[in-house]
């Protein structure tokens, strides 16, 4: 049969569709660089929708109310950290324009501000974060306030119990109070969040779901239900809810597949087409092809084969979970371009004796060395490519679950990386 | 009991066999982003994360005779999502062919045993003489009543034409005046197309039924027919699973078409940018709404996002642009409307049903007057879901308000209007 290989030209190659990815995109088409991006479905849709800057430093036992003086102290405690290599003025700007990116395309977020907030988890604990969708801000003034405060769950839905979070808050939040309903409609089986948000884009499931929370609150003023208000529309959802109830109402994360990672990725793919970016979602790079002028981007969709050649790219392809790094018996490796990976010496080193180990595991700190512009290094520590960026969780010398900082480690590098990339495009 | 002649499956096996080079089951996080973006989740007590992890642990009499493999309609979402892109529809289909044919739905092993029945390759046993006749009286028909179309042509069988051109049997079999508004469009646009006598049929249910074999017999004989005909290009019309099965065939069994597949919306899309189909959205003076149904066939499982952007383009330009809503989510991230993979044909209405209620919210949510899905399994499933639910929307076919908009649509034409895009014919 007759076909041919799709091919597509542009400035820069994005490979990877997390919040590394989609962040280099944000600033890319912000700067109007002619982009493509390709990346697997990757673990986007498994994010709370927080995104944090820095939540802890290793070895240290308090949490950090501030953020950007942390940034401070973990220069001399962990002074490879790709966080270090960043000015702070970039670091606010990068999520500055990160969240007003999100919050004009239709999920409106809290901007970044001079301390973090204190926000909560499915598990009834705590975090620092930077940044929060407005649809969970008020769960996080309602605990600083200390205000009586209802927290919902649903019959049928796993991986969220509104028990959990009222009996490991009560010390801190005596005023919380629970209860399960059972959600409009969905009376039997498994619920998933994301099958109930979707149903609350529709008008009469919140009207439905508004009689049972007015019913639930009784004297309480203020509700927490799990993230489930809505998909396309949270905010309108949101505001819609609070004011069928006269209640206060903001979501709480839930365990994955959670809504709000997968709010994100459905904007990011149906709007970045819309502003001219080339968008190939769910789909892995096969092969990449550096050379002096640019780069070929080898790949496959259902449909057949697909090439991009680019000017620059980003590699933003995440870590063992995304296919970003690859481990085997006895070594850590990068599969894309076998990018030299900085690594424990041996496996016997991958992990610590005690899982949970205040100091975490080695592996989790493996990673790709790259230059202050973001290029990854190769076996001589030159530059692989001058074309060729890195951003994001795949880079060396972090541990960003244990650090919380896995959002600012992706959006910061990344507009380090478009910022290069504009550079050489530009010259 | 008649599970008893089901055979077992070693599920762990096949599933291994398919995994894509370099994944593992050990990496499956059982996260559940297949589960929780499945309309099938749910139904007969099954969903995909469940299909898999039992998969895993051996339970293969369960899952040889469960009869969700007839719900699941195998519209890939589940694996779109799968940071592993674990392809359980693939697992599905083993399944399916694992049944005695006595034991599967009967609707869906008739319509298949009808295709094989005549060299039309229809699934409702339209024989190749009757389809000739058919689309000649209705031509002649169109020729006589309607002024501006004496000349109109259906040119059946003519050899070295470039568009070879299929036909849902739905039309020629119970509304062939359906079948005029996309000849009108082809006339305008000048194109050099023909339909065959033999192989012309759009349907292809032998893949629903798992049976490989019936499958290649049927695409062995519609190849055989292009070539024939030395037609350059198969035009796969409003129809979804025609253009799948055909063009998975093809490359499945390694059949030797001397052609290329493509699909109409494609050309609606290139033959308005061309100036070909002069449509515009004057004629929707009121601001009717009308939203798109991304057939799974054709979106995810095959062009992606190519296609559903041209989708978007035509109904846009067609519509107007402020009349024109998305559904949430779309394209290749689309939920399937419930009337693929043979659902329709398999006799479990309540099931089906259930599986559509996500469709039919969707679809609500938008607002939307009409709905225009290019594919007959999506519009039947559609109305039928409007029907059940109480809504209030339509569902029309691309030629339809092609043509309407072009201020060309015949008085037989308009089955699918409702009385606002009427009155404004009136």
């Amino acid at each position: 049969m007759t076909s041919a290989t799709r091919h597509h030209r542009c400035e820069l190659a994005v490979i990877g569709s997390g919040i590394a990815g989609f962040a280099a995109s944000i600033f890319a088409t912000n700067r109007r660089l002619s982009t493509a991006q390709v990346g697997n479905t990757g673990a986007i849709a498994y994010t709370t929708g927080y995104l944090d800057l820095l939540g802890t430093i290793s070895g240290e036992n308090q949490v950090l109310t501030d953020p950007w003086e942390g940034l401070t102290r973990l220069r001399s405690s962990e002074p490879d950290h790709p966080l270090n290599s960043l000015e702070e003025a970039d670091i606010r700007q990068s999520f500055s324009e990160f969240t007003t990116f999100v919050s004009d395309a239709g999920i409106l977020y809290t901007p970044p501000a001079d301390h973090n907030i204190t926000a909560l988890t499915p598990a009834g604990t705590l975090k620092q974060t930077l940044c929060v969708p407005a649809t969970m801000a008020a769960g996080p003034r309602a605990l600083q306030t200390q205000s009586p405060c209802l927290i919902i769950d649903f019959k049928g839905l796993k991986g969220f119990s509104g028990r959990q979070v009222a009996a490991n808050l009560q010390d801190r939040w005596p005023g919380l109070s629970c209860r399960r309903l059972t959600f409009p409609g969905m009376e039997r089986g498994e619920l998933y969040p994301e099958v109930m948000a979707r149903a609350l884009e529709v008008p009469a499931t919140r009207r439905q779901l508004a009689d049972l929370l007015r019913h639930a609150a009784a004297e309480v003023k203020i509700v927490g239900l799990p993230a489930v208000l809505g998909m396309h529309t949270p905010d309108l959802v949101h505001r819609d809810l609070e004011q069928l109830t006269g209640l206060t109402i903001f979501e709480i994360p839930t365990m994955p597949p959670s809504v709000p990672g997968i709010r994100l990725r459905e904007l990011f793919e149906q709007l970045f087409p819309q502003r001219g970016l080339t968008l190939v979602p769910q789909q892995k790079v096969d092969r990449l092809h550096l050379s002096g002028e640019g780069a070929l981007l080898e790949l496959a969709d259902n449909y057949g084969p697909i090439t991009i050649e680019a000017k620059a790219v980003i590699l933003a392809t995440g870590r063992f979970l995304s296919g970003g790094l690859q481990a085997d018996v006895t070594r850590i490796s990068e599969p894309l371009l076998d990018l030299p990976v900085t690594q424990p010496a041996s496996r016997a080193e991958w992990y610590r004796e005690q899982y949970t180990d205040r100091l975490g595991h080695p592996i989790h700190r493996a990673g790709i060395e790259i230059d202050r512009q973001g290029r990854p290094l190769g076996r001589n520590g030159e530059p692989v490519n001058p074309r060729l960026f890195a951003a994001g969780v795949i880079l060396a010398h972090q541990d960003w679950i244990r650090g919380r900082s896995g959002a600012g480690i992706a959006i910061a590098t990344a507009f380090r990386a478009v910022t290069a990339a504009e550079q050489l495009l530009r010259s | 009991m008649a599970d008893n002649t089901i055979p077992t499956i070693n599920f762990k096996e096949q599933a291994l066999a398919l995994l894509p080079e370099g994944a593992s089951f050990d990496a499956c996080l059982t996260c559940g982003l297949c589960s929780s973006g499945c309309p099938a989740s749910g139904i007969e007590n099954m969903d995909p994360r469940k299909f898999i992890r039992m998969a895993m642990l051996g339970m293969d009499r369960e899952l040889s005779t469960t009869p969700w493999v007839w719900c699941c309609t195998q519209c890939k979402r589940c694996q779109h999502v799968c940071p592993m892109s674990i392809d359980i529809s693939q697992l599905v289909f083993i399944a399916r062919g694992n049944w005695p044919k006595e034991l599967k739905p009967s609707g869906i092993v008739r319509s298949c045993e009808l295709i094989r029945a005549t060299d039309s390759t229809s699934a409702m046993g339209l024989p190749p003489e009757d389809f000739v006749f058919v689309v000649n009286d209705v031509l002649e028909e169109v020729r006589a009543s309607q002024p501006g179309f004496a000349h109109l042509q259906a040119p059946i069988d003519k050899p070295g034409a470039h568009f070879f051109v299929n036909q849902n049997s739905r039309e020629p079999m119970n509304e062939p005046d359906e079948m005029v508004p996309l000849w009108k469009i082809f006339d305008l646009v000048g194109a050099d197309w023909t339909y065959s006598s033999k192989g012309w049929a759009a349907e292809n249910f032998c893949m629903f039924s798992g049976d490989e074999q019936a499958w290649y017999e049927v695409i062995r004989k519609r190849v055989d027919a292009v070539n024939e005909l030395g037609c350059e290009v198969w035009l796969n019309t409003e129809c979804g699973h025609s253009y799948y099965t055909m063009w998975q065939a093809v490359n499945r069994f390694g059949l030797d078409a001397h052609f290329r597949l493509e699909s109409l919306i494609t050309y609606y899309a290139q033959w308005i940018r061309e100036g070909k189909l002069p449509v515009n959205a004057d004629w929707n003076r009121p601001g009717i709404k009308f939203t798109v149904q991304d057939p799974c066939m054709i979106v995810r499982k095959a062009y992606g996002e190519s296609i559903a952007e041209d989708m978007r383009f035509v109904v846009r330009t067609l519509v107007g642009e402020e009349n024109f809503i998305d559904m949430q989510p779309n394209r290749s991230a689309n939920y399937c409307c419930g009337g693929g993979g043979g659902f329709l044909q398999a006799g479990m209405t309540e099931h089906r049903r259930t599986y559509g209620k996500r469709k039919f919210d969707q679809i609500a949510t938008t607002g939307a007057a009409y709905v225009l899905p290019p594919c007959h399994n999506c519009h039947s499933q559609m109305e039928d879901l409007n029907h059940h639910y109480g809504g209030n929307y339509g569902v029309v076919h691309f030629w339809t308000l092609i043509c309407l908009s072009l201020g060309i649509l015949g008085e037989n034409e308009r089955t699918y209007l409702g009385p606002d895009l009427l009155a404004l014919l009136d």
